[in-house]
């Protein structure tokens, strides 16, 4: 043992040994995702394997079918798996659907605003309140809407007459399409926002100052310029907020509404005040059901089709992304 | 599993709670959700009032679990919403307290008054409008109910709708407190909650003409159709069971302490006396 000061730092923390320990520790987490990745389809295979691709379908009440599926269990007959689960898909995709398109059109504007039009001093407040939004808790937004949206939709905006019209099939209470995709929205758009704002701010200068000295305007600048050469980070933050809008949970369960409705578009204006319930929020309503294993199958054949989906859009932001590569900067 | 890992986790909790001190009892129990809120403040006021040395630790993990961590001794003891079933042989049920499920609408609701029958139709969606049950409300009814994770919803699902689903358009909510907001907020709902729920912004209806208050739910025969026993499992006939558990049981059921603390936290003693 030599008594110098960096001993510590020496030899034992050799770079090599750094580097071995980085890469166990990469393994080690690559390991845990295959694990949790076979986990999830080894325990949905049940579910899958009896419904096949019916499983994506629609027929019957998805309510009446998982109460089959639970007191199959209860009665120890033969386990029941009927599951059509396509309600539930539909419900994820319109509230997703609705809610990332509206925040991509107002994020995009947003950051624009923020990054090339506000003066100085707004774009300062702007940044920081809307990374805090970004990371505010979804439980959070959930109690909002359940408080202020929900009450107010269900008694001002839903008329009398549009809730005789649907009685006895479902209620119009203000848990409703409209009010999921609008929180989701709110709850995605910062977080879109402050990535599409960092890509535009990594422009490259130059290029921007080349087109103003050609005489272009700032705004079809920005347009045809910032905002092109940002759409890697366009698609990441989309990616993202993709993401996050698929697997929310919580604040779904509590303003979506509780039914597995399958929201009619031919039904009018009446169509966005339905309620439905997403694939995620199907979970969190059914949890205690984990330990009869019918219904198990069933809630991890749905997390199994939530975990699939979301590797599908990241692998999606990955191609879109390499496809622009040359819009990086170098 | 589930309630294996939360018996680790409660063995576990006890070694930091239980204090070193001599002769000192952790006594380990588990079930009801709806029982919890009484059962813990019992708890709390038994270790403080009457034994320090006993302490308890109680996992809300649903009465039909708590009953079989009974049967296979992971815990000593479980609380209870429904009566005995066959399924739960080789265990002991007592009495602890009452407990009452009100049927709640908007105060700006005129109706007082609501039968079993009428409940039943409207959560299974044969009447959808206030008028058909008398109110003049005369608007579409917004019925609000629990989810299946909840003890409120098994006892309703038995006292009202003998076991049928509810219809879809009833709105199933996660928590007993959303219940009571939704109808709080909304001047055309009905939902129903514990007595321990009754508060400003709600009305309990008359149900078959007995109000929810607790003074029908404790005079036996039950005048209030919908009140039930919550109840203590113990394994066995219950008298092998640790001393300091059965003593606690009989203060709980008899002391008029406790039987404050009972309606404080929401039930309605059934043998205390005054």
């Amino acid at each position: 043992m030599e008594e110098q000061l960096p001993q510590e730092y020496g030899p034992k923390w050799s770079d090599q040994r750094v580097e071995r320990m980085l890469v166990a520790l990469v393994c080690a987490v690559v390991a845990l995702l295959l694990a949790l990745i076979v986990t999830v389809f080894v325990r949905a295979w049940p579910s899958f394997s009896h419904n096949g691709l019916a499983w994506f379908s629609s027929g019957g009440s998805v309510e009446d079918q998982l109460n089959a599926i639970s007191l199959s269990a209860q009665t120890s007959g033969e386990y029941v798996y009927t599951f059509h689960a396509w309600p539930l898909i539909w419900s994820t995709l319109l509230i997703t659907g609705g809610a990332v398109l509206i925040a991509l059109v107002s994020a995009l504007f947003i950051s624009v605003f923020i990054v090339e039009f506000a003066p100085e001093w707004m774009s300062n407040i702007l940044q920081p309140v809307i990374r805090f939004l970004a990371s505010v808790p979804s439980v959070i937004y959930g109690l909002l809407g359940v408080l202020v949206l929900v009450p107010f939709i269900g008694n001002h905006l839903v008329t009398e007459e549009q809730k005789a019209s649907v009685a006895g099939v479902i209620s119009l209470t203000g848990y409703s399409l409209v009010a999921a995709i609008l929180v989701l929205t709110i709850m995605i758009a910062p977080l879109m926002v402050s990535i599409f704002s960092d890509g535009l701010r990594a422009v490259k200068p130059g290029w921007l100052e080349g087109s103003l000295g050609l005489g272009v305007n700032r705004w079809r600048t920005t347009w045809k310029i910032g905002v092109r050469s940002a759409r890697p980070a366009i698609i990441a933050g989309t990616v993202l907020a993709v993401a996050r809008a698929i697997g929310e949970a919580v604040m779904l369960a509590m303003i979506s509404g509780s039914v597995a409705f399958a929201p009619n578009p031919a039904d009018g204006l009446i169509f966005i005040y339905e309620p439905s319930r997403p694939l995620a929020p199907t979970i969190v309503k059914n949890i205690d059901q984990l330990s009869s294993p019918p219904f198990n199958a069933t809630l991890f054949s749905i997390a199994a089709v939530l975990l699939f989906s979301a590797a599908l859009f990241s692998l999606a932001g990955w191609t879109a992304r390499r496809a622009m590569r040359k819009y990086l900067m170098p | 599993m589930r309630s294996k890992t939360l018996a680790i986790a409660a063995i576990s909790l006890l070694g930091l709670a239980a204090p070193a001190s001599a002769g000192a009892v952790t006594l380990i129990g588990s079930g009801s959700v709806a029982a919890q809120p009484v059962l813990q403040a019992l708890f709390a006021t038994y270790t403080k009032k009457v034994n320090k040395k006993v302490h308890f630790v109680y996992t809300a993990n649903g009465g039909n679990a708590g009953v079989k961590d009974v049967q296979n001794g992971t815990s000593q003891f479980a609380g209870q919403a429904r009566t005995p079933l066959p399924s739960d042989a080789g265990t002991t049920y007592i009495k602890m307290f009452l407990d009452g499920l009100c049927l709640d609408v908007n105060p700006k609701n005129p109706l007082s008054n609501i039968t079993i029958q009428q409940t039943h139709d409207i959560y299974r969606g044969l009447v959808t409008n206030w008028s058909q049950v008398g109110s003049s409300l005369g608007t579409t009814i917004d019925p609000v109910g629990r989810d299946t994770n909840g003890g409120t919803y098994n006892f309703f699902l038995q006292a009202v709708l003998n076991n049928e689903p509810p219809a879809s358009n009833v709105n199933a909510l996660t928590a007993d407190g959303l219940v009571v907001n939704a109808v709080k907020q909304d001047p055309n709902a009905i939902g129903y909650a514990g007595l321990a729920w009754q508060k400003k912004g709600l009305k309990p209806l008359k149900v078959n003409g007995v109000p929810c208050a607790p003074g029908k739910i404790s005079v036996e025969p039950l005048k209030y159709p919908l009140s039930r026993y919550l109840f203590l499992v113990l394994p066995g006939d219950g008298s092998t069971s640790p001393k300091a558990l059965l003593k606690f049981v009989d203060w709980a059921r008899r002391s008029p302490l406790a039987g404050s603390v009972i309606s404080k936290a929401g039930g309605v003693p059934a043998f205390n006396k005054k």
